[in-house]
């Protein structure tokens, strides 16, 4: 039954995807994750002598290959696969996402167990126009985050959250 | 809400304090201030301003200037504990409990009887030396709009000196005007709610002291000595040889000293495992009253903590690998809105697994035996237990071939050999089950729970599924409840199972999980 490749999905998928700004913003983190990265391997290359012995020879070639790496696979590969992962729907009873790129994660919140719904906007994602919805339940681990919404759409969503769950909040927290 | 015009309490903010009669406000025992003044409760806050203002008029030394000093720093305790004590006040109003305080600024605190979420009444050893206790109420805070960031952002009011019988009062007091029905509209504040027969107890579980024995098994206990052993050994190890005492004593063989100190350290650990468990859990009883179970406990302290039971939404069952050896258990039970959960939600402290099994079943549906993990789940555990030794190793043999140092490879090919026995017993712990109107997850080896929980206590669903899930079509469902820990895992399930448990363990709203709904509204 388990199709080595391409296995489906164990739950269903969101219906929505995110706008295309998130790949910039992405993107953008990414640069500058890479940009520190350089710095701290730039610094062990300088300042590390390379006659110490010990495992530091072999470091000096394998850390720079390895953040190399990293650095191609973040700002090349990472922004495109997170944008067809990324996806959010908010339904008549619950909100739903999924998040990650390798490692997925589906949350799904029913509208009439939602505490609080918060929109923020970080330096990055006003640069880029969007905003992130937070949904808080009574569960420190039942919060779903729909990130990099365009600000004017994450804005009516949680809004609209927000009165339903006013609506039909039930007491069994 | 019941006539807001009368809610002009300081403090009360937007909360329905309606209906007060202006009844005289209670004071707690002036008893209180001999074990404040003992225990120097207020004036050690000034202890920070003291100690400068003391080193900057500077000591003569001297015998009297130490028997001035301990007079004054008394004088200052008896004064400041009086103070505290004048100052202070509390009202148990038909709608809420008022407490006032503050020596030069007053501030009254008022929280409404229907966030109160439960009651605890301590009695410290001096405090029972005078007949005191003291009472905490626990509140939720704020309406769920301010409630912030989910749970666990609770208040709670301390009421410390009052006499027992005035303690067992305001418990009673509170708990029977607190509204049973939640909804505000149908809110019958004035009005005394019907409370099914507040006086007749039950007993569900009562602490027998061969438990104890049980306490050297659980585990937590001995990580503390044993990181301390470690510390002392390398701090042993660190001093100047010339500092050490020189043991002559009878030559004894380095093994046979040892043996001896790894023994005496062992019964010593014991020893102060079931010394702790008996003075945190002496004389433990759980019955039930009217609708709340009360926990009653502990030698020197006394504590008393009451949970409602409408608002228990589940149990865990903790049997850890140690306690599983002599058949023990702990039952914690899962309260929503209750903080300090893990002290307070306790059940049952380490009894026998019959008797944890069987609370578990009074409080909760049993949702029936568990249903095993697929053995693609028993592959991956493994490989999760050997992935921290491979890592160990890998660094090893780096180091060998760099530098020649050799003992880290070693340690890492032992480390992995082990991760094949720890794998096998975290597999074999996994499962889940549904049932009618419960369900129930296991996770975990050295420390193991099973959770069991109401299919209403789901608040949410997190599925997760990693590469390597994916590849062995595997999947982890974390269960988030408002209650205990917050979220219950089910580990390594099989994926196509997933959306089917989730139905099958939470009310209707999740079947948005079932592939082929798409936009199913």
């Amino acid at each position: 039954m388990a199709a080595m490749t391409a296995a489906p999905a164990p739950v269903r998928e969101p219906a929505w995807s995110l706008p295309r700004t998130a790949i910039g913003l992405w993107v953008t983190e990414s640069l500058i994750g890479v940009l520190i990265t350089a710095l701290i391997v730039g610094a062990l290359l300088i300042w590390v002598p390379a006659d110490l012995g010990g495992p530091v020879p072999f470091l000096r070639w394998a850390v720079p290959i390895a953040a190399a790496l990293e650095a191609v696979i973040a700002v090349g590969v990472r922004p495109w696969l997170k944008h067809r992962v990324y996806r959010w729907e908010v339904t008549g009873d619950s909100v739903y996402t999924r998040t990650g790129w390798l490692s997925q994660t589906w949350t799904l919140v029913p509208v009439s167990r939602i505490q609080t719904v918060d929109v923020t906007r970080g330096f990055l994602q006003q640069l880029f126009g969007l905003a992130t919805v937070a949904v808080f339940t009574a569960s420190s681990q039942g919060t779903v985050r729909i990130w990099h919404l365009e600000h004017g759409v994450a804005q009516r969503v949680a809004d609209d959250l927000a009165v339903r769950a006013e609506r039909t909040r039930d007491q069994a927290t | 809400m019941t006539d807001p015009g009368t809610g002009a309490w300081p403090g009360a903010g937007t909360w329905p304090v309606g209906g007060y009669p202006p009844a005289a406000a209670r004071r707690t025992s002036p008893r209180i201030v001999l074990v404040d003044t003992a225990t120097f409760r207020q004036a050690r806050q000034l202890v920070p301003i003291a100690v400068p203002a003391l080193a900057g008029i500077g000591l003569g030394g001297g015998r009297w200037t130490v028997v001035g000093l301990v007079v004054a720093i008394t004088l200052v305790s008896l004064a400041t504990a009086a103070l505290a004590w004048w100052r202070f006040s509390y009202l148990d109003g038909p709608a809420a409990v008022v407490v006032t305080r503050g020596l030069v600024s007053r501030s009254t605190r008022t929280v409404p009887n229907d966030r109160i979420r439960g009651i605890e009444i301590e009695a410290p050893p001096v405090h029972r030396l005078l007949g005191l206790v003291r009472v905490r109420i626990d509140a939720a805070a704020g309406g769920s709009s301010s409630a912030g960031r989910g749970a666990g952002k609770d208040e709670e009011v301390l009421i410390d000196g009052v006499s027992r019988a005035e303690g067992e009062r305001l418990r009673t007091a509170v708990l029977t005007k607190r509204s049973r029905v939640p909804v505000p509209a149908a809110d019958d504040v004035d009005g005394a709610p019907v409370q099914p027969d507040p006086e007749r107890e039950e007993e569900f579980a009562r602490f027998d002291n061969r438990w104890l024995l049980y306490a050297p098994l659980v585990g937590g206990y001995l990580a503390v000595p044993v990181a301390a052993v470690g510390a002392l050994s390398r701090i042993l190890d660190e001093l100047p040889a010339r500092l050490l005492p020189d043991v002559d004593g009878p030559a004894l063989d380095p093994p046979v000293v040892a043996v001896i100190a790894v023994v005496v350290a062992l019964v010593v650990l014991a020893a102060g495992a079931v010394i702790g468990a008996a003075v945190v859990n002496w004389r433990f009883r759980l019955v039930r009253r009217g609708g709340s179970l009360i926990a009653v406990r502990g030698l020197l302290t006394r504590r008393t903590t009451e949970l409602e039971i409408d608002r228990i939404r589940g149990v865990a069952v903790a049997d850890g690998a140690g306690m599983r050896l002599v058949g023990a258990a702990r039952v914690n039970g899962l309260v929503t809105g209750l903080g300090d959960a893990q002290r307070r939600g306790q059940l049952l402290p380490l009894g026998p697994r019959a008797q944890a099994e069987e609370l578990g079943r009074r409080l909760v549906d049993d949702p029936g035996p568990l249903t095993p993990h697929p053995a693609s789940a028993r592959r991956r555990r493994i490989a999760r237990g050997m992935a921290a030794g491979l890592l160990v190793t890998a660094a090893g043999a780096v180091l060998t071939v760099t530098s020649g140092w050799w003992p880290l490879l070693v340690a890492g090919v032992v480390l992995t050999v082990l991760g094949v026995p720890l794998g096998l017993g975290r597999y074999a712990s996994l499962g889940h089950a549904t049932g009618p109107r419960s369900f129930a997850v296991r996770v975990g080896w050295l420390v193991r729970e099973r959770a069991v929980l109401e299919r209403r206590a789901v608040v949410g669903w997190e599925v997760t599924q990693s590469w390597a899930q994916r590849r062995a079509g595997l999947a982890s469902v974390v269960a988030c409840v408002g209650a205990g820990r917050g979220g219950y895992i089910a580990m390594d399930m099989a994926a196509d199972d997933i959306a089917a448990f989730a139905v099958a363990a939470s009310e209707p709203w999740a079947e948005q999980l079932v592939p082929g709904t798409e936009l199913g509204r």
